[in-house]
């Protein structure tokens, strides 16, 4: 895609021509976006904050199979795999070793990215439908590995209950500021982020991260190895791309994503076990990946609102259905959920492979051309 | 270890390994002339079971079994011409990503149409071969002076003798009748069978019908052993890791890796109490069938790239 | 780079300004905990769960005494029962005739003018088995009612996930899902059983067999009890299986000689597992299952010949109609010993069995669905309606919540749902039934037959 600028937006510095965000009024509506987005739990219904956190979990997820995907065409179906590990080692470090969530956040991220190093080891090897297979079994090794390993830690099948993010503030003049409430066991001032309208903020301080690294990887000597590696991984090694260097890093950032997406979730669920994430969705993150569009930014953003929204219409449309079709029952979810995902990932692999940031970009051009060209 | 139930545990894993060998040759089939890796296959096992129940149950047609399979497989032949022309036509030529995420995003759609119509109770599959009476087999072997018995359920028996006649007669049709012939020039090569005038279009479709058939028989077979549920359709889990054990083209290798499978599921009950990992490590070691298959897998990768039977792939940039 | 050190930086001060603004649910200043030295008593919120303030002294006030509480006449209030369950995962099997129990057992009360005079309102959910669906569910309704007070549960797994949420939140659970650590773990105290815990029932069973060994033993088994426990993994599968037990199973000189786990699965082959049992030289099978989990332990020990070598014993899911749906075999169904904690369709003269085979006929539910869970159910909608009711007339409509049912349920002394199908007392601290009969199957569903009549229970709570 052509670099479409409307007349007049020239570069007169260095560092203009490196901004993301050129304009003015851009910045604008940015900010005014995020203030939207964190102010959503004064005005938004509580299943409407509910249902925005579940996208932006889903949304970083997605980023980080992105950079493995997108950018290297390297083909995972174990993201999930590795936000269950994500979320298991974030548990367990506030729940057993009393450590902070915001501290553990990160630590789960790079667990969780030195697991996904082990299994991006094959890819040097083998590659196409091989690699798929090697990140498959990951999907089922490490289930089974979180049921069968340390019960008394781990605690089986059941999986374990995950301790509500807290964050404790001293006690300054005999008051509780920024919203927390004395807490009498530690002495101090504590904040927890209970419920979905209080997680939201995590989940989007966590975003906001996550969106600027992805978008600062895809236009640095890292990202452009990745493409390299991508288009032509032979051509890419003879210009000195190391092969297996980048492979595996893009398993690691993919991995790490997931991490802090899995912890976000268990934190979130505020329980995980060995299914609380599980092959479909990583097929439902590649789905994600497509719909909204592979190897760009703004991909992961749109697929997996769409993906989220749909399973949510899902949801609505259940109960209509239900009473339609007497046999049907209580499975109307459980039908429609995974037919409106295929349905609308086989329309889009058929009709836009090349997703809705590509739909988008067209729209951005066609209406800069207007009225000249569609 | 248990080491008296080896020769039972051995035995029933081979033989549990029939289905699998033919899920396995299913996908290698449309792999061999379309390029395709047939995730959806599970739920095409799925709906063929599920169509043979509703013809054979009073709550559907109610018709005797014989003809309720037989239509269950014309059924599975027109989805897997149906799939073909309506999915993975508009794909020719797309990247392998396109295609994996088709067939997986088919499987999903498939899962949620079988849950559409036939809702989410599990069913009784008409019992096929008798449950009581399991095959006594004394080995002429002895354990602490006690001859062993392999005790075999009938369905296991059957079900494995009638996955490897599926297989004996695929590889005859392969091997002499002139679709077969059209089938393997059109594996070797697209172009080149097209040119001497084979209709790959057509081939392509047999070949989903065909693994359509052997979806829905080897669906039958197991539903007929255990009853009819949606989990049929994670059954082909094992199957997946057995296809490339053999190397994704190779029709024997899918085969075989499909037994190996099975052996390996079975073989993994063996430790006991006294294991010397200790009782625990023992009883997750018992609990690892579902995951036996892809730690294989992994293990032939690393050694053998291409699988136990596979081409290797030479690549000119 | 400067720029995006600045979008970080107006991040973090919009995320910093939002925590300080803190969340909708704290009304509250600021200042309205005002720390000191002492501990001031604004910390209930988190300690409360366990030890909730005890209703007045005296359980059964007078009913109407108080102008301004409503307490009758109730026409055009709603009350809502929120339940969640699987209903197209691997439970679904069970959960049908548990939702379709709960449903029916509603509707007829609200036939007969509901809780006096208020209607009562079911929304459900399907989980699918999975328990972030049923965490995602528990969000849902929480997050559009401020006031949920009841929630009816069916699963151990999604029971012991959200065991600290319902105390945390103050809403009672009543769940058929009778796992151990959802009713008396840590930070649990909401979450009430419609049945005995599986500990418990585990057991109720153990006296059972030591006491009555000549009799029920395998002809070639000797005097001692080899127990071998054959069941899923999970939380439901593993119920029965705590230290506790294991302490009591070695007290009463039973061996625990074999723990196997099969799929959670109606495809699941129990082969290998019974074959280890036997080489383990169990004579003894206990499965903590349903369904197809007994099922496939009664056609693997039918397939192998084995079942006259075993005595096959389960929890109170496994003796039921649900378990012949995929037995390919009635005859192999036959002597199986299960604890027992209410009574049986074929207790056909007494009237809450009456009442219940009366909705279900009314209901025209499917004959699959005539089972233990629909007969559990309509029990547990009779339980929340008397404890709701009671905590009407002590704290009046306006003030009712699930801190009020709560107080109800522990204060209300023994209470005989459905004149006594089961038999309950919520009271010091126990938080689910703990009477049971010993039942054996004996024919076919109708015929599941008493061994031993109601008995108070072992307490092995953890």
């Amino acid at each position: 895609m052509a670099v479409l600028r409307p007349s007049g937006d020239f570069d007169t510095s260095y560092e203009h021509d490196l901004a993301v965000v050129r304009q003015r009024w851009q910045w604008a509506l940015l900010l005014l976006l995020l203030l939207a987005l964190f102010t959503l739990p004064y005005y938004a219904p509580a299943p409407t904050v509910s249902l925005i956190n579940r996208i932006g979990i889903a949304i970083i997820a997605v980023q980080g199979l992105n950079i493995l995907t997108g950018y290297t065409g390297q083909i995972s179906l174990g993201q999930a795999a590795f936000m269950t590990v994500g979320g298991y080692i974030s548990a367990l470090l506030v729940g057993a070793a009393g450590w902070s969530f915001f501290l553990a956040l990160p630590v789960a991220g790079l667990g969780a990215g030195l697991v996904g190093l082990i299994f991006g080891l094959p890819s040097l090897r083998v590659k196409g439908f091989y690699l798929v297979m090697a990140t498959l079994s990951a999907q089922f090794i490490i289930p089974w590995l979180t049921r069968h390993i340390y019960p008394s830690l781990l605690n089986g099948a059941q999986g374990i209950n995950v301790p509500v993010p807290t964050f404790s503030l001293p006690v300054i003049a005999n008051t509780c500021f920024l919203g927390t409430t004395f807490n009498a066991e530690l002495g101090t001032c504590v904040y927890r982020f209970a419920t979905p309208s209080q997680f939201i903020h995590i989940t989007l301080g966590v975003l906001i991260v996550s969106t600027i690294v992805a978008l600062n990887i895809s236009r640095s000597r890292l990202g452009r190895a990745l493409i390299s590696v991508r288009d032509n991984d032979l051509a890419a090694e003879l210009l000195g791309v190391n092969l297996f260097a980048y492979k595996l890093k893009a398993f690691f950032i993919a991995a790490v994503y997931a991490g802090v997406a899995g912890a976000l979730l268990a934190h979130n669920l505020r329980h995980i076990n060995s299914q609380t994430v599980g092959l479909v969705d990583s097929i439902m993150f590649m789905g994600m990946l497509v719909v909204g569009g592979l190897g760009s930014n703004l991909g992961p953003i749109l697929g997996a609102t769409l993906v989220v929204l749909l399973e949510e219409l899902a949801t609505v449309l259940a109960p209509p259905a239900a009473a339609l079709l007497p046999t049907l029952a209580g499975g109307a979810t459980a039908a429609l959920k995974p037919l409106l995902f295929g349905l609308a990932l086989m329309l889009f692999l058929i009709f836009e492979p090349r997703g809705l940031a590509h739909r988008w970009m067209l729209i951005k051009a066609a209406w800069r051309l207007r009225p000249y060209a569609r | 270890m248990n080491w008296q139930l080896l020769p039972q545990f051995a035995i029933t894993g081979l033989l549990n390994g029939g289905p699998i060998a033919l899920m396995a040759l299913g996908i290698v089939l449309v792999f061999k002339s379309s390029e395709v890796f047939n995730f959806a296959h599970g739920q095409m096992l799925l709906i063929g079971a599920m169509a043979a129940w509703w013809f054979a149950s009073p709550e559907g047609m109610g018709l005797p079994l014989w003809a309720a399979i037989i239509a269950a497989l014309a059924v599975s032949v027109l989805l897997g011409l149906a799939i073909e022309r309506l999915t993975l036509r508009p794909m020719t030529g797309q990247p392998l990503l396109s295609i994996i995420l088709m067939t997986l995003a088919l499987g999903q759609f498939l899962q949620g149409l079988t849950i559409f119509v036939f809702g989410t109770t599990q069913r009784n599959f008409p019992v096929i071969f008798s449950v009581t009476n399991p095959y006594r087999i004394t080995l002429p072997l002895t354990y602490n002076d006690n001859p062993i018995v392999v005790v075999l359920r009938q369905n296991l028996v059957w079900s494995f003798v009638i996955a490897m006649i599926c297989v004996i007669v695929l590889v005859l049709f392969f091997q002499y009748t002139r679709t077969g012939l059209a089938m393997r020039a059109t594996a070797e090569n697209h172009e080149t069978a097209q040119s001497v005038g084979i209709r790959i279009n057509h081939v392509f479709g047999i070949s989903w019908a065909i693994a359509g058939v052997i979806a829905a028989i080897s669906g039958i077979l197991i539903a007929t052993a255990s009853g009819l549920d949606l989990s049929l359709s994670i059954v082909v889990l094992a199957a997946f890791p057995a296809v490339l054990l053999g190397g994704l083209e190779s029709i024997p290798g899918a085969v075989l890796g499909g037994l190996i499978v099975g052996l390996a599921q079975g073989l993994v009950g063996l430790p006991n109490n006294s294991f010397f990992m200790g009782p625990a490590a023992a009883q997750a070691i018992r609990n690892s069938a579902e995951i036996v298959p892809y730690i294989l897998l992994l293990i032939v990768l690393v050694i053998r790239p291409d699988g136990l039977f596979g081409q290797k792939r030479i690549e000119r940039v | 780079m400067r720029k995006w050190t600045l979008i970080m930086l107006v991040a973090l001060m919009g995320l910093v300004l939002l925590a300080a603004c803190g969340s909708p649910a704290t009304p509250t200043e600021p200042t309205a905990a005002p720390p000191t030295a002492a501990p001031p008593t604004t910390a209930a919120p988190t300690a409360a769960p366990t030890t909730p303030p005890e209703a007045p002294a005296e359980p059964t006030a007078v009913p109407v005494q108080e102008p301004d509480k409503r307490t009758q006449n109730l026409e055009g209030e709603k009350i809502t029962f929120y339940h969640f369950g699987d209903l197209s995962g691997p439970y679904a099997a069970i959960t049908g005739p548990l939702v379709f129990g709960m449903e029916d057992a509603v509707k007829a009360i609200n036939e007969r003018g509901g809780i006096r005079g208020a209607t009562i309102e079911v929304r459900f959910a399907d989980t699918g088995g999975s328990i972030d669906e049923a965490v995602a569910a528990y969000d849902r309704f929480v997050g559009s009612d401020p006031n949920a007070m009841i929630m009816i549960t069916y699963g151990s797994g999604e029971v012991e996930a959200l065991a600290s949420r319902f105390a945390e939140d103050k809403i009672v659970n009543l769940s058929a899902g009778l796992s151990a650590i959802g009713f008396y773990g840590p930070e649990s105290g909401y979450t009430f059983g419609l049945g005995p815990i599986y500990p418990d029932q585990f057991g109720l069973f153990l006296d059972y067999i030591t006491a009555n060994w000549a009799t029920i033993k395998p002809a070639s088994a000797g005097d001692e009890i080899k127990l071998a426990y054959l069941s899923w993994p999970g939380a439901f599968g593993q119920g029965a299986l705590t230290p506790k037990t294991r302490a009591y199973a070695e007290s009463l000189g039973v061996q625990i000689v074999a723990e196997e786990t099969y799929d959670l699965s109606p495809t699941a082959d129990t082969t290998t597992a019974i074959l280890n049992a036997q080489a383990a030289g169990a004579n003894v099978i206990w499965t903590n299952t349903l369904a197809f989990g007994p099922a496939a332990l009664m056609n693997g020990l039918g397939a192998l010949g084995l079942k006259q070598e075993f005595v096959l014993g389960g929890c109170n899911w496994a003796m039921d109609l649900a378990t012949y749906a995929f037995v390919s075999d009635p005859s192999l169904a036959v002597g199986l010993i299960s604890p027992f904690p209410y009574l049986w369709w074929n207790n056909a003269d007494h009237p809450g069995i009456q009442y219940a085979a009366s909705l279900f006929e009314a209901n025209g539910r499917p004959a699959g669905a005539r089972n233990v869970g629909y007969l559990m159910l309509v029990t547990g909608v009779d339980i929340a309606v008397q404890a709701i009711e009671k905590a009407i007339d002590t704290v009046g409509f306006d003030n009712l919540n699930g801190e009020a049912i709560y107080n109800a349920l522990t204060t209300m002394g023994p209470i005989e749902a459905l004149n006594g199908v089961v038999r309950v007392d919520y009271a010091n601290g126990v938080r689910a039934p703990q009477q049971a009969q010993i039942r054996q199957i004996q024919g076919g569903p109708d015929a599941f037959n008493v061994l031993q009549d109601w008995t108070q229970m072992p307490d092995l709570r953890p």
